[in-house]
């Protein structure tokens, strides 16, 4: 059970480190929002993921599950919508700034 | 050193990528970008420190912080899509 949380929790650091990356090297907003987004909810899902495998191994009752429950299931309604918005405003951005130049 | 400390070392490592982009981020929606990804850094300290200290107090600032960055999110890209578009007509 240790070894599951320990690579659940490398691999989200591995995945946050990859959006890290991403969002430096991207060349414009809308890729940098699509390299951000999705790996940051990922990670934060695995070591939400990885919390719960510790409680349930550890039996520490059943307020850290309800409350993990309660913020995975906010974490992936909310991130998606917060995606889709920005990549909204990345497009509005940049298509008001090619009509102002032409 | 446990697992628990890398991961929070790591973790800060990846918060300057996200610092950089909200201070010398070209356009609007850059900075915004880099703040969404430090909330999202945010939240998995929170969980970490739930870990360490064994407190379910951690996990309740958690669930607000996504809450807060939500919103905040939302409200930032509404704005730039109110500018531009304002911007945009101002100018045709």
């Amino acid at each position: 059970m240790t070894i599951i949380i320990s690579i659940l929790l490398i691999v989200s650091v591995i995945v946050m480190l990859i959006a890290a990356t991403g969002i430096l090297r991207l060349p414009n907003a809308l890729t940098r929002q699509h390299a951000a987004t999705k790996a940051a909810t990922l990670s934060v899902s695995l070591i939400v993921f990885g919390l719960m495998f510790q409680v349930i191994h550890h039996d520490w009752g059943w307020e850290w599950l309800a409350r993990l429950g309660i913020l995975l299931l906010v974490l992936l309604i909310t991130l998606p919508l917060a995606a889709h918005a920005l990549g909204r405003s990345a497009v509005v951005e940049v298509t008001s700034k090619a009509h102002k130049s032409s | 050193m446990s697992l628990q400390m890398i991961i929070a070392v790591l973790l800060g490592i990846s918060s300057l990528a996200g610092i950089y982009r909200l201070v010398i981020g070209p356009s609007l929606t850059d900075r915004v970008i880099g703040l969404d990804l430090l909330f999202a850094i945010a939240i998995a300290y929170c969980l970490i420190a739930a870990w360490i200290s064994e407190r379910t107090v951690y996990l309740d600032v958690a669930i607000g912080i996504a809450l807060t960055g939500f919103v905040a999110t939302l409200a930032w890209s509404h704005f730039i899509q109110m500018q531009s578009r304002h911007q945009s007509g101002g100018s045709s």
